[in-house]
């Protein structure tokens, strides 16, 4: 029988409306709740957020980038800093691994073969490298992923550039990688491609890659 | 002649079981000790965290399945020293490809020591789970809780019905 997820699409959300959200959702898996692998597709406002390697962002470094207009979390997931905003499509499948494969390094795989599956549909070939991530030409980074593990319950997860203001990413060493660059989907392609035309583009090739079934998430949760 | 002859095969006999008494002591004793040295004991969780303890202190670490579940480690963030954990708390967190997995701790007990050479070293999570790779130290509080622990065979046992 295939793994079924719920997916819930709620358009723009606060990062820290989303981050409660997450927490919620991790706990009913916690207490063993049936059916409880979501997947969340969000946009944010702007936001740059960092991981459990944070000491590199000390507060002078949030405070010059708030003066941005955006704000700045400090998260604990894995992966450096990052942004986040209007045009890109942010994916948290918060899912129990024991339901699919015990393995982080195997999650973060999947997570990257996902999106590589959804630029073949756009004609983009992309591809992972020895950073994480999905690259085109190995020097663009149309997808950035950092994600967290709680007794195998994940959470956070990836951030597609579907039609995002790229000039964001100008202020930050993107993932810490220096010497990359970051592109959209839309750059690619030369063409407007919104968050709504990419959701069930890659929720489709979500499932292929996770052997899953997807339905909306009920109204009445 | 004859009853001398078979004084001395007696004598004989007495030195050479006498003898051999002596080896087979000494042959149990160092076996003892092999034992001792090759089987200190570690004890697994169900989180795949293993426990060593040696009278007072348990060194803590993550096992194989889970450093090979991980993938490369590049960060670690380990419970500072004089913290009081509890038995399965959180504490501490492994990153590898852009993936942070909580650590928790096996047993009870204040953090006497963390791992300084990994958190130079991340990668000997990775190569070194069971010997350099250690993550913290602590002065146990709670031996009890050793005996909810599992020993390497029930692990092994039970890493297999993980694999599916």
């Amino acid at each position: 029988m295939p793994k079924l997820v719920k997916v819930w699409q709620i358009g723009q959300i606060s990062y820290t409306e989303s981050l409660k959200l997450q927490k919620y959702l991790v706990n009913l898996h916690h207490k063993n709740k049936e059916l409880a692998n979501t997947v969340l597709c969000v946009e944010h406002p702007p936001v740059y957020t960092t991981g459990i390697r944070t000491k590199q962002y000390p507060e002078s470094e949030a405070n010059r980038l708030k003066e941005l207009g955006a704000e700045f979390h400090r998260t604990d997931r894995g992966g450096l800093i990052t942004f986040h905003g209007p045009g890109q499509l942010v994916v948290y499948p918060i899912l129990n691994l024991k339901d699919f494969k015990s393995s982080m390094r195997w999650y973060v795989n999947q997570l990257e073969q996902s999106v590589i599956h959804l630029c073949a549909k756009f004609g983009i070939k992309a591809e992972t490298s020895p950073h994480t991530g999905v690259w085109i030409n190995d020097k663009k980074a149309v997808c950035a992923i950092g994600v967290h593990g709680s007794r195998f319950i994940t959470s956070h997860g990836l951030a597609i550039n579907c039609s995002t203001d790229l000039n964001w990413f100008k202020y930050i060493v993107p993932c810490g990688i220096e010497g990359k660059g970051v592109t959209s989907l839309s750059k690619e392609l030369n063409r407007h491609i919104s968050t709504q035309e990419v959701v069930p583009l890659f929720l489709d090739s979500f499932c292929k890659i996770f052997a899953c079934n997807y339905v909306d998430f009920p109204k009445h949760e | 002649m004859v009853v001398q002859r078979f004084i001395m095969c007696a004598a004989n006999s007495v030195t050479k079981a006498r003898i051999l008494n002596q080896c087979r002591k000494q042959m149990t004793n160092r076996l003892i000790h092999t034992s001792r040295w090759m089987f200190a004991e570690r004890l697994y969780t169900n989180k795949h965290e293993w426990v060593e303890v040696d009278g007072e202190t348990g060194t803590i670490g993550i096992s194989q399945y889970a450093q090979e579940a991980l993938g490369d480690v590049v960060y670690a963030q380990l419970p500072d020293v004089d913290t009081v954990l509890k038995q399965k708390d959180e504490c501490g967190a492994l990153e590898s490809v852009k993936a942070a997995s909580e650590v928790y701790s096996p047993i009870s007990g204040k953090v006497i020591e963390k791992n300084l050479n990994i958190e130079e070293t991340p990668s000997l999570i990775n190569s070194s789970c069971y010997d350099k790779g250690w993550l913290f130290k602590v002065k146990l509080s709670n031996k009890e809780e050793l005996s909810g622990l599992m020993t390497e065979e029930q692990y092994n046992d039970f890493v297999k019905t993980q694999e599916h």
